[in-house]
């Protein structure tokens, strides 16, 4: 049988990113799309959906203008596309501050994800079963409560029979939770794990991180069966989910940016690199605790601007304000700016008293960069 | 218990007195425009959900844990079986501002559906977001409470809300001074600045916000301001639910909003330790006391302002196997709690022994202020007026 290099590649990718021929066929329909090439808003959105920050300047210059999908086949492999899920696992548990766990084995599960040694369900099922997650949920009553929230979706003012269930079984009791036997906090979890409603929630859940909408109820049912059957199918339903019509409107409408994305992006935006967990940690934990965290947000970009540690162009380095306005605006907003907002700032640039930081300090504190 | 000393207090008052009155004097007063407006003598409410799970044991069952709510009580009305709803620390303290128990799962970090005392009093009283404020001692999850996803109100309505632990710590006053504070813009560029802003195109998709562009400035000047203030510094079994009484304290007294509500957390370090827990209710009838005290000192605020505080819900009747008190089993201690309120417009040293509802207190508070809390099950506490 002759097989060609090209389906050589196919196979081979295929099988490098868990891509079953159910996902492969909706992939290679979404991919005959061939208009959807990576602009710089595009670039902006998916590093920040799946990496969790906006390009670095090489990324940015290195995707604009590529096919999406190869932008997103670059990403999927890379170890970050994995620390950024574990980052936001622990957000949904709240495994945040003083609750982060810091066992080597619950930190490994980023690079063991990688290397495709686990997979995203044993992931969780590892995070639900550390120390943190029994003092972030200390008790019988909260912690049966959140393992049947979270891992299953299920309600449990409707389930009141089965939390009881689950806190003797928590308890050391033998007892029947969710249709399966167990004896300990353990079986709790593991049951909880291995039910069809996990694999339904988990995957509505990721959906709706990435796509920012609840998905429909046929994308919902497909995607669990296929995350059901499968565990490794995750990545191939994430790449199905960011190339479809619904993530490309998605993209189009924008979203707000959370404040775990606002510090790192910050830091990109500024220092074209991350942020140290001792920079980030503070300062997301800070607007957090901000129903509305416009104004800190603004505190932290004046912050970072008058601080001397980011290195802004020279005024009289800037030969040409319009070509620079517009290439920030490009940068920040993923767009360039409007005549009227070229001739206003352009304007503002020739006043006497504007500096480098007066313009950033606009557009890094306006509300078009607190969305994506 | 940290106690502030006279003199810090007051140097820290007169600095922000002068800031309050420079930068806050634009913020209306619910006299200038409240449509609705009230009789009552009361012109602000303190709402302190003393809640992390808190039984009525450790409080008014004891002699000795909460000698400044019962000195409160015996000059204010005490309800000694408010009816609790078990939805996990998150779902009830967000009822008791809704008015509705509507379930809410314990660590769902998104909005309710129903407005919050918060949006009624701001939108039927004309307020502004720097007359409504929440602080907080839970982290992430409480910025919540600040409004719901209701279509006639939402985020325009919403209070101004302050976590206490989140932004007044060590580490995040560490990270301001290695980077500096911001310097201040002078007046011609800070005008450049506020019409590049104005030249910007509106985004897409941009969600409603909380504050003005005013009063998001003012709430800049005021978190920089308290940066310095000591806060930062509290420590102890009670630190966060220190750290929001003290931040309550200093706005209640600087700012006078008309809402200030305070939701503690702490006490739910019971589940590993019935003496720790014991502790915190201890610590936090003094903060309630420095809190309730500065209102006295303050002949105005004397007059006018009233308090609710009342817990989320108790705990179990048996201590667990870690000799701590869980929250599930569905006794007495866990589901009625006691509730007690205290200002000008109440009744003095009266005890309410009838079945009254947590949900309550938001319409409580709503009917106070001259609001209605249109889409809640609760009703206004019986008894409770002169």
């Amino acid at each position: 049988m002759k097989i060609s290099l090209g389906k050589v590649a196919v196979l081979l990718a295929a099988w490098a990113f868990g891509i079953t021929p159910a996902v492969r066929a909706q992939g290679d329909r979404t991919n005959a799309v061939p208009e959807w090439r990576t602009d710089a808003r595009v670039a902006r959105s998916l590093h920040m959906d799946l990496l969790g920050r906006p390009p670095l300047a090489a990324e940015r210059a290195r995707s604009v203008g590529r096919p999406v999908a190869e932008v997103v086949d670059d990403m999927l492999a890379s170890r970050e596309f994995w620390q950024r899920w574990f980052e936001e696992q622990l957000y949904y548990f709240l495994l945040v501050g003083n609750f982060r766990p810091q066992s080597e084995r619950v930190l490994a599960i980023p690079d063991e994800l990688a290397a495709g040694k686990l997979d995203p369900r044993v992931a969780i099922h590892r995070v639900a079963l550390s120390t943190s997650f029994d003092q972030r949920n200390p008790g019988a009553d909260t912690f049966v409560t959140v393992v049947m929230e979270q891992l299953t979706g299920l309600e449990v003012q409707k389930n009141t029979r089965e939390l009881d269930i689950g806190k003797k079984v928590y308890d050391g009791n033998p007892g029947r939770f969710l249709g399966n036997d167990g004896s300990s906090q353990a079986d709790v979890v593991r049951i909880a794990v291995e039910s069809k409603a996990f694999a339904k929630h988990f995957v509505g859940r990721e959906y709706e991180r990435l796509v920012h909408k609840r998905p429909d109820s046929a994308e919902w049912n497909q995607a669990a069966g296929e995350f059901g059957r499968d565990p490794n199918a995750y990545r191939a339903l994430v790449r199905r989910w960011v190339l479809s019509d619904a993530y490309r409107a998605r993209v189009e409408a924008r979203v707000p940016v959370s404040n775990r994305l606002f510090v790192r992006g910050l830091f990109v935006d500024l220092m074209d690199r991350l942020p140290t967990d001792e920079e980030s940690e503070p300062m997301r934990q800070a607007l957090d605790g901000l129903s509305d965290p416009a104004p800190l947000r603004s505190v932290l970009v004046r912050m970072m601007l008058d601080s001397g540690k980011v290195a802004l162009p020279k005024r009289e380095s800037i030969r040409d304000p319009a070509a620079w306005i517009g290439g920030e605006f490009e940068r920040l907003f993923g767009r360039p700016p409007s005549d009227v907002e070229s001739a206003a700032f352009v304007a503002g640039w020739n006043e006497p008293h504007c500096r480098v930081q007066t313009i950033l300090c606009a557009l890094l504190s306006s509300a078009e960069y607190q969305s994506y | 218990m940290t106690h502030l000393h006279r003199r810090e207090f007051l140097k820290s008052t007169a600095a922000a007195a002068a800031l309050g009155a420079a930068a806050w004097s634009a913020w209306p007063s619910a006299a200038q425009a409240a449509p609705g407006g009230t009789t009552r003598k009361t012109k602000r409410v303190v709402l302190i959900a003393f809640a992390g799970g808190v039984r009525s044991r450790e409080t008014f069952g004891s002699d000795a844990n909460v000698p400044v709510l019962k000195a409160m009580a015996a000059e204010g009305v005490l309800f000694t079986r408010a009816r609790t709803s078990n939805l996990g620390h998150f779902g009830a303290a967000l009822s008791m501002f809704t008015g509705q128990s509507e379930p809410r799962g314990i660590r769902e970090n998104a909005r309710g559906s129903e407005p919050t005392v918060f949006e009624y009093v701001r939108k039927d009283l004309g307020l502004s977001a720097g007359d409504v404020w929440i602080t907080t001692a839970g982290g992430e999850q409480q910025v919540n409470y600040a409004y719901g996803l209701h279509p006639e109100y939402g985020a325009r309505y919403g209070a101004n809300t302050l976590d206490g632990d989140g932004i007044f710590n060590r580490e995040f006053k560490s990270l301001l001074d290695a980077w500096g504070r911001p310097k201040e813009m002078p007046d011609k560029e800070r005008d450049l600045y506020r019409r590049l802003r104005g030249a910007l195109a509106a985004p897409r998709g941009a969600d409603g916000r909380t504050n003005t562009a005013e009063s998001a400035a003012q709430v800049e000047s005021y978190l920089l301001q308290e940066l310095n203030r000591g806060t930062s510094d509290l420590t102890g079994a009670n630190a966060a639910d220190g750290k929001a009484l003290r931040l309550a304290r200093n706005l209640v007294t600087l700012f006078r909003p008309k809402l200030t509500a305070v939701v503690l957390q702490n006490a739910d370090v019971a589940h590993g330790s019935y003496n720790g827990y014991v502790e915190v209710v201890r610590r936090n009838d003094a903060a309630i006391g420095d809190l309730w005290t500065a209102v006295k000192n303050d002949p105005e605020l004397a007059s006018t302002t009233s308090f609710l505080v009342c817990p989320e819900f108790g705990r179990d009747r048996d201590l667990n196997a870690r000799r701590g008190l869980d929250h599930g089993d569905g006794s007495e201690d866990l589901n009625y709690v006691s509730c007690l309120a205290w200002g000008p417009d109440f009744r003095r040293g009266a005890v309410v022994k009838d079945d009254v509802m947590v949900i309550d207190v938001a319409p409580t508070v709503c009917d106070l202020l001259g609001a209605k809390a249109r889409h809640a099950n609760g009703k206004v506490l019986p008894s409770l007026y002169a």
